[in-house]
């Protein structure tokens, strides 16, 4: 995005190669999710999120469209955004969230009134 | 498996292959015009109802059909994502979407929500605790999360009794810092990692948990100028009057959908040796 000065946020710059750092960021979260077992519904979810993201990185060939159609906020706040979860998807590998519930809520913990 | 859901607030299953997204979409300026529940998906996916923002028509709230049935789903792809901690998921009658969490995983479920990119829950609005003296883990701790790029907030519930320490999700928002010490100062509850946790309300000498409910609404001690020692002291109370308690409930139902079946003694068997 050569014409854009300022994000208009503080703290965060502006990027001069949105395009390939985002291909980065969603394909080492697609490389990170591989390793989580393939019937965890994170895996399932985080990919197709992914797989959507790359594809319309490479069919939308306008940079202002592309803003608009990859996700809420500007190419920085995206780029961010996948940066966190890229972080979260090494954390769901030792956290294992996909195995079922181990600890049940003692007895009436959740009635109401 | 999949968390429990209550038979009266049945979550449908109807999601489909679709990650779902509290999608709204912020302008590319640095106004962003805030918009509710909108798709950012394909371009090809209908709106489903939604009409999205010109600069003729303001931004219309969604309907709360609309928004229930997006939270339902919302609801449903977080209990999938996270099976081993989430215990249960809720919706309430006025839209607000609440996840039951086992104490062990609150600081998973909350960096979960705040890194998740369909999720963005990056604001803690509030903690809170809600002390109900009844059940064994009398603390019912509470956080309150708000998702800016989809403007959409969240409820996390947990519960902890009296002496079981809680993880402080203090490195992950730094905002919690004074809304745990708080209810560290108010009901007792202690922070693990909390990087300073101390009274911040109650006086400097001051013992005992204030908004627990056995506490009583007066407090034990009165404070007061004293002459003769020309310094504030503190005593035990004492009240001119004694405390009028008003019972004020109602003498009709309050929640006839909750009643309990009385509890009856079994009926007594009729034994072949009985004379």
């Amino acid at each position: 995005m050569a014409s854009k000065i300022s994000t208009g946020l503080v703290g965060l710059a502006v990027e001069a190669n949105p395009r390939q750092k985002l291909n980065i960021l969603y394909n080492s979260i697609l490389s990170v999710v591989s390793k989580i077992p393939a019937t965890a519904s994170y895996r399932k979810y985080t990919e197709e999120f992914a797989n959507q993201q790359l594809k319309k990185l490479d069919t939308i060939k306008d940079d202002v469209q592309l803003e608009i159609d990859l996700g809420p906020g500007q190419f920085e706040e995206v780029i961010y955004n996948a940066k966190a979860e890229l972080r979260l998807a090494r954390k769901m590998i030792s956290w294992k969230p996909w195995e079922g519930l181990v600890v049940q809520p003692p007895p009436g913990q959740w009635d109401w009134p | 498996m999949a968390s429990l859901f209550r038979s009266g607030l049945r979550l449908a299953r109807n999601f489909g292959t679709k990650a779902t997204v509290l999608g709204s979409h912020s302008s590319i300026t640095r106004y962003s015009i805030p918009s509710c529940a909108k798709y950012s998906t394909d371009v090809s996916e209908t709106s489903s109802g939604i009409i999205q923002p010109t600069e003729q028509i303001p931004a219309v709230r969604v309907s709360p059909e609309i928004a229930r049935q997006k939270l339902v789903e919302y609801g449903n792809f977080v209990s999938e994502c996270l099976p081993k901690f989430v215990q249960q998921v809720q919706i309430t009658h006025t839209n607000e979407l609440e996840l039951l969490v086992d104490p062990e995983y609150i600081v998973q479920v909350i960096s979960f929500l705040k890194d998740n990119a369909l999720s963005q829950f990056t604001n803690l609005s509030d903690i809170t605790v809600v002390d109900v003296p009844t059940r064994p883990c009398r603390f019912e701790l509470v956080y309150n999360l708000l998702s800016l790029a989809y403007n959409q907030r969240i409820r996390v519930k947990s519960y902890t009794d009296e002496l079981t320490a809680v993880d402080s999700i203090v490195e992950i928002h730094e905002g919690a810092n004074w809304y745990e010490r708080e209810i560290w100062d108010m009901f007792g509850v202690f922070f693990k990692n909390h990087p300073d946790l101390r009274r911040i309300l109650t006086d400097y000498g001051f013992d005992g948990h204030p908004f627990r409910k056995d506490f009583p609404l007066s407090g034990y001690y009165e404070v007061r100028y004293d002459d003769e020692t020309e310094r504030i002291v503190r005593e035990p109370l004492e009240m001119a009057q004694e405390f009028r308690k008003f019972d004020l409930t109602s003498p009709w139902e309050a929640f006839p959908k909750y009643r309990k079946p009385a509890e009856l003694p079994p009926p007594p068997t009729e034994t072949e040796d009985k004379k």
